[in-house]
């Protein structure tokens, strides 16, 4: 089955896997150490200039204008809002909510140029705060649906810090009729 | 790998099961890539996977390398396919959580290996040479695990996990395929020429010092990170 074609003596075997081991070692040492860790024990990396590629640039500076915004949203029993922003790819956003009471909450976006009702969920689940920040993976527009099935209005203290622009606020039709829409209110077909 | 990827399909042509939760069903658009059975992002990640991943490459090389007959690919092949099924869905589905840098670096090490028993190393120099099937068997349920790992990176959800994992699986198995049709063809060729004959041993030591430097760059890793 398999077998060496040639059969090579025990010396060579020998020889050979001293080798593999040896400049295995040495590639290790000298440039995957370098350009994964940043390890450095030869000096070889930085000889070769792969140093810079195990690190990770701590700051990210940022082109728009930076906001701070502080609300208080209401969502009434069995009703939703939606509030999102319009972010640059790149763009960063602390953000920092707290409910009276647990929420259905979705934090979604939207890319420009995406077909209507096409956004993608970054975070989707029930609880009544939620804090973090936000890296927007591509210019579109970015924010959370919060939906309140309890039988009580719930209040959102709601915090933003950072790059973005046009915030914006969707909410429930008064007939309580509220089909699910992306974040340009066209209505989501594809159910 | 062919009844891996017919079973895989078949699963593939239920419907999707509907959240049992309101959000579910409502935003199911939305999340659908990560909450409930996502046929084609799980196939296309686990395709990708294989095809992208070097490691599972490089030992497939070895397991290949001195493998003339049709019959023997596929049934060796076949034999590191059952071996990766089996610790991909077990793990998964138990939320094993083996440490990614560990598997990884036993995944060089079976590089090394194949490429030690492919220069007719446990012969000459062991004295004993484990049996070749076994072998790859039992290397494929650890390329298995480390496939878990990856996978459980991206499952956020219980929900369509089954179904998620099985799609993951017939990616593996697609983008096995496809690596593999590609090494093959190589090694068609190859072996026409007189080169084969000349180089086989020195192919195989630098397949094993792939396998080595695989195995301490995630050793490394695991003492730095773990």
């Amino acid at each position: 089955m398999a077998q060496a074609v040639e059969p090579a003596s025990p010396r060579k075997v020998a020889i050979a896997t001293l080798a593999a081991l040896l400049v295995a070692a040495l590639l290790l040492v000298t440039v995957v150490l370098p350009a994964e860790y940043g390890i450095d024990m030869l000096g070889a990396g930085a000889a070769l200039g792969l140093l810079g590629l195990a690190q990770e640039q701590p700051v990210a500076p940022q082109d728009d204008e930076y906001r701070l915004d502080e609300a208080l949203l209401r969502v009434g029993p069995g009703a939703w809002l939606e509030y999102t922003y319009r972010m640059e790819a790149g763009a960063t956003m602390l953000f920092s909510w707290q409910a009276t009471g647990p929420l259905d909450y979705n934090f979604h976006s939207a890319p420009d140029g995406a077909p209507p009702g096409y956004a993608e969920s970054f975070d989707a689940q029930e609880n009544d705060r939620a804090h973090g920040a936000y890296t927007a993976p591509f210019t579109g527009v970015h924010g959370w649906y919060w939906e309140n099935d309890t039988a009580s209005e719930v209040t959102i203290s709601f915090w933003t810090a950072g790059f973005y622009s046009e915030a914006h606020e969707a909410r429930d039709r008064a007939d309580g009729y509220h089909p699910l829409t992306d974040l340009r209110g066209n209505e989501v077909r594809d159910r | 790998m062919l009844a891996m990827a017919g079973a895989a399909l078949a699963v593939a042509a239920l419907p999707a099961v509907a959240g049992a939760h309101p959000m579910d069903e409502r935003n199911a658009a939305f999340v659908q890539s990560i909450d409930g059975f996502a046929f084609w992002p799980f196939l296309y990640l686990g395709a990708k996977h294989m095809v992208t991943g070097y490691d599972h490459i490089l030992f497939l090389v070895g397991v290949i390398f001195f493998l003339y007959r049709l019959r023997d690919v596929v049934l060796y092949v076949t034999l590191f396919t059952v071996g990766h099924s089996i610790t991909l869905l077990l793990g998964v589905l138990a939320g094993l959580n083996v440490n990614a840098y560990v598997i990884d670096a036993i995944i060089g090490l079976s590089v090394a290996y194949k490429a030690f028993e492919n220069m007719g190393g446990f012969e000459r120099l062991v004295g004993y040479r484990p049996n070749t099937r076994w072998a790859v068997l039992v290397f494929g349920l650890f390329h298995g695990l480390g496939l878990a790992t990856k996978l459980q990176e991206f499952t956020v959800s219980e929900n369509g996990l089954v179904a998620n994992i099985l799609s993951f699986n017939a990616g593996v198995e697609v983008g096995q395929i496809l690596a593999l049709s590609a090494v093959l063809l190589a090694f068609l060729y190859w072996r026409t020429r007189p080169s084969f004959e000349r180089h086989a041993f020195l192919t195989n030591s630098a397949l094993m010092t792939g396998g080595f430097l695989l195995a301490g760059y995630q050793l490394i890793g695991y003492v730095l990170f773990s």
